[in-house]
């Protein structure tokens, strides 16, 4: 059972790939209006929780409940149109399309082509140097550029809430820094985030709370505050809890 | 009652068992097996189905009229696939099953190799439309053609041009089949032979459907010429003359029998006047009307092709070699079928005595006028004339 | 000059046949990594649609159009019924398919219509040809470049203007995450196999004019040629397959109008070669991604 309040609610999920089990039993919650950090090493399985929850890859067991409603097993484009979305790692921009048209097709779920429209007005005014570059290609841009892309492409769906998987993924610890701005830019304007982050620091400074994977368990969770700089999350890290 | 799975499975089983012992046993009495191993899926499917047509029919003319020696024929026939091994196979498992005579694919490749296993079991086979004249001697003394040799064929179009007055010809080949390459090959020999000049040789490969290139040179050629000759069909033919008519270019064309098919009458105005040799023309009283006939009458629709006619030469044959052998004795067949003369069939006569297993048969030429046949007449030519394989 | 004119005339009017077919088998390629042999088998269905139109008395313009409309349908049935399933298989599993429903489809069209050739009697006005100056071009020819032009042109429009176009675009290069987008995996496929097979439909046509009848086989060597203008073209590259189409179409044609006699036995050979010649110098293909390589 979900509480109420709760926007996303993952319980007991499970993810294999053949015999391997990625994901055990993992459960975490994200309320409307939060900012929510999965944390873990490399290979501890957040990736493999966000496909599975978007429907990329198969829900082996457990329950993946938006809006009170369990959506685990449905096709991708059906989750999207209820209004989850993701911002895959290693952004993924449509490199053979313009910007204008990455923005474009980002918006496809969408009925209304005019608030689309003003969807795509409203993220080239925060992101300027895409408006500049709105008919280059994408694979033309810079790491950060796409980033910044492969998020406003993920809004322009008009999320309740926006997975994003490793933003600062490859990226110079200014663009990281710029990046990480946005994102708290996006959550004032109301949109409601589930944040997969290497970079813990900086994940804890801007999350409300945060979960912490290891080998396909969440080993801890708590308020970001209690776990930043409480030594717990690195003892996690370590796998000796 | 239920009766368990495993026990209608055995039923069956010693059903089946017990028919074929028992056709097996009538068999040796009163049954003459005579087999088939054609190409009735696959590339060869167009020939060997409608050759099987023909076949079926002579045998249920011929069970009508007592049989062969008294026996009645069973026909056995085996797909190959139109594939070269399974044609092997399917020959194997002819000799195996006692068939006294074996008719092959329409084409020199599986031909042969059914062929060679009918030979090392001293069984007589032939074709029943492959024309490649080399064929009997790639595989030996059991080996027969039936259909009308390309040699011949191009013997008759050569001096068919000659008689029009044609002095310079254009042949087109090519040599994706032997039928393809050789027949123009033969004609232009021929045609030289008689005094004619051949200005060009041009080449296409099967399926190309786009001859442009070629039309455009034929166009650029000096001397003109007055007459071109071609071995193609389907889909060849019509795309060729298509777009050489359209070019502008009205020489004559001659065909051979591989464009003898609904698709060229049905042409139009680019068809127009086309000459071209086949196995034989329905004229009115002849044997060839009285088979159209009988096959509407089996089949429930007209004829399509000449192929039907020559299957039902082909069984013809063989019956006629078989009752002048007097016995299913292979060797003996064999002897008899080499010294046929003037068979009656449905094309006309046949005769294969002093031909090295390579007939003699008549070979008529056809026109493509307003969408019909007319014919121009029935050719025996002198064999000195007919190129030399 | 005046024969080069003419050539380079033939070789547009057969390129843009070659590009038509080919573009349907990338647009498959590029949503489905499948290449399907049995898109010939389209161009057949064509064939049989407008023989059998014609042959209830339904006029030529009428049953060219209920040829084409056949092949699209004939498209999408074929994805919805046997591509579908193994969608999620392996690649080699779906070319496998591929080659069985081209089997079964002529296995069907040999024992149930016929395995000789139906006659597709072509009004004698498209037979003709136009003469200007010393050129002479068929009009068969004009409707082959006519009909490339404008299809190339509806599809770019579609393809850059439309969402479903540009998701198109999308899948060719990143499938997942186009349905991420919410964009129907379901209805990218179906679309893609529908366009190939109006693109095959209208080739089809174009083929069917000049050879005059159809037959269950006659889809086999187009595909082919399809086939190598693709990979000439770029594996997954749709305006390359375009490309791919026109290249082979200029060295068969020029081969065949230059070559000096001796050499013509050789031509499919020397095509062959130039083609290996040219992925060997770009093994992505002329227009290829070299990371799209797979």
């Amino acid at each position: 059972m979900s509480e109420q309040g709760n926007l996303l609610a993952i319980e007991g999920l499970a993810v294999r790939y053949g015999a391997i089990e990625a994901v055990r039993n993992a459960s975490l919650e994200v309320r409307e209006g939060e900012i929510v950090t999965l944390l873990g090493a490399n290979g501890a399985g957040k990736s493999s929780i966000l496909n599975a929850v978007m429907g990329l890859v198969p829900v082996a067991e457990g329950r993946v409940v938006f809006e009170g409603q369990d959506v685990a097993g449905q096709p991708p484009e059906r989750i999207v149109r209820r209004g989850m979305t993701l911002c895959p790692e290693g952004r993924h921009v449509f490199s053979n399309l313009t910007i204008a048209e990455n923005l474009k097709i980002g918006a496809a779920s969408r009925r209304d082509k005019s608030e689309a429209a003003a969807t795509q007005a409203d993220m080239l005014a925060l992101f300027p140097i895409l408006d500049e570059r709105r008919d280059q290609l994408a694979g033309t841009l810079s790491g950060g550029e796409q980033q910044m892309l492969a998020i406003a492409r993920a809004m322009m769906s008009q999320p309740k809430i926006v997975l994003l998987d490793e933003p600062s993924l490859g990226l110079a610890p200014q663009i990281v820094d710029t990046i990480f701005e946005l994102i708290v830019r996006l959550r004032d304007r109301g949109a409601t985030i589930l944040l997969v982050e290497q970079n813990v620091d900086l994940a804890l400074e801007i999350a409300d709370r945060g979960y912490v994977l290891a080998t396909g368990d969440i080993v801890l969770s708590g308020p970001a505050a209690d776990l930043r700089g409480s030594g717990d999350v690195e003892r996690a890290y370590m796998g000796s809890h | 009652m239920r009766i368990p799975g495993y026990l209608k499975a055995t039923a069956a089983a010693l059903l089946l068992a017990g028919t074929s012992m028992s056709t097996a046993v009538q068999a040796d009495d009163h049954e003459i097996k005579i087999g088939y191993a054609g190409g009735f899926t696959g590339y060869l499917a167009p020939y060997d189905q409608p050759s099987l047509k023909g076949v079926q029919l002579a045998v249920d003319q011929l069970n009508a009229a007592g049989g062969i020696l008294g026996m009645q024929i069973e026909l056995i026939v085996k797909d190959t696939r139109t594939d070269t091994a399974q044609s092997a196979v399917a020959a194997q498992e002819l000799v195996d099953e006692g068939v006294v005579a074996m008719i092959v694919s329409c084409d020199v490749d599986p031909a042969v190799a059914s062929g060679v296993i009918a030979q090392a079991a001293e069984i007589p086979a032939a074709s029943s439309c492959a024309s490649t004249p080399t064929l009997p001697d790639a595989v030996g003394p059991y080996m027969f053609s039936n259909y009308t040799a390309d040699n011949l064929q191009a013997a008759v179009l050569a001096s068919y041009a000659r008689e029009q007055g044609y002095e310079n010809a254009y042949i087109l080949l090519s040599r994706d089949t032997p039928y393809t390459e050789k027949l123009p090959e033969y004609f232009a020999e021929a045609f030289q032979a008689m005094g004619g000049n051949l200005v060009a040789v041009g080449e296409y490969a099967t399926g190309q459907q786009d001859f442009s290139a070629e039309v455009t040179k034929i166009k650029g050629l000096d001397p003109q010429p007055d007459v071109i000759q071609t071995a193609a069909y389907e889909p060849d033919f019509p795309a060729f003359i298509k777009q050489l008519r359209a070019a502008g270019i009205d020489t004559p064309v001659l065909g051979s029998d591989g464009i003898d098919s609904p698709t060229t009458f049905g042409l139009g105005d680019v068809a127009e006047g086309v000459v071209f040799s086949n196995a034989g023309f329905a004229s009115p009283g002849s044997p060839l009307e009285a088979y159209e006939v009988a096959y509407e009458a089996k089949y429930g629709e007209p004829n399509d092709t000449v192929f039907t006619a020559t299957g039902y030469d082909l069984m013809m044959v063989i019956a006629a070699a078989i009752e002048a052998a007097g016995s299913t004795d292979g060797p003996a067949i064999r002897d008899a079928w080499d010294n046929l003369e003037n068979v009656e069939v449905a094309t006309g006569l046949i005769t294969y005595k002093d031909q090295n297993r390579v007939p003699v048969r008549v070979v008529a030429l056809n026109m493509v006028s307003g969408g019909e046949r007319v014919h121009v007449g029935d050719y025996s030519p002198d064999p000195s004339m007919i190129p030399a394989p | 000059m005046e024969i080069f004119v003419q050539q380079f005339i033939n070789a547009l009017a057969l390129g843009g046949t070659y590009a038509l077919l080919a573009l349907g088998l990338a647009m498959v390629f590029s949503v489905l990594g499948l290449i399907n042999f049995a898109h010939g088998e389209l161009m057949t269905i064509t064939g049989y649609a407008m023989f059998f139109a014609i042959a209830a008395g339904i006029p030529f313009p009428i049953a060219v159009i209920l040829g084409i409309a056949a092949a699209t349908l004939a498209a999408i049935l074929m994805e919805r019924i046997a591509f579908r399933p193994v969608r999620d298989a392996n690649t080699a599993t779906m070319l496998l398919t591929s080659f069985a429903v081209s089997t079964i489809l002529h296995m069907l069209f040999q024992n149930l219509i016929s395995a000789r050739p139906k006659a597709i009697p072509v009004p004698d006005w498209m037979i003709g040809a136009i003469n200007l100056g010393g050129l002479s071009i068929g009009v068969i020819q004009v409707m082959s470049i006519t009909a490339t032009t404008l299809l190339l042109l509806a599809l770019t429009v579609f393809l850059r203007r439309s969402i479903l176009g540009i998701a198109m675009r999308a899948a060719s290069l990143d499938f997942p995450v186009t349905r991420l987008m919410g964009i129907n995996a379901n209805a990218v496929i179906a679309t893609a196999f529908g366009i190939s097979g109006l693109l095959a439909g209208v080739a089809g046509v174009l083929w069917l004019a000049q050879r005059g009848s159809v037959d269950p086989l006659m889809g086999f060597l187009p595909v082919l040629k399809a086939f190598i203008a693709v990979v000439l073209g770029g594996l997954g590259s749709l305006p390359g397959a375009v490309l791919g189409g026109f290249v082979l179409a200029f060295i068969e044609v020029s081969l065949r109008a230059f070559l000096p006699d001796d050499w013509l036995p050789f031509r499919e050979s020397i095509t062959l070669t130039l083609v290996i010649i040219l992925l060997l110098v770009r093994p992505e293909g002329l227009l290829g991604r070299k990371d799209a390589v797979r």
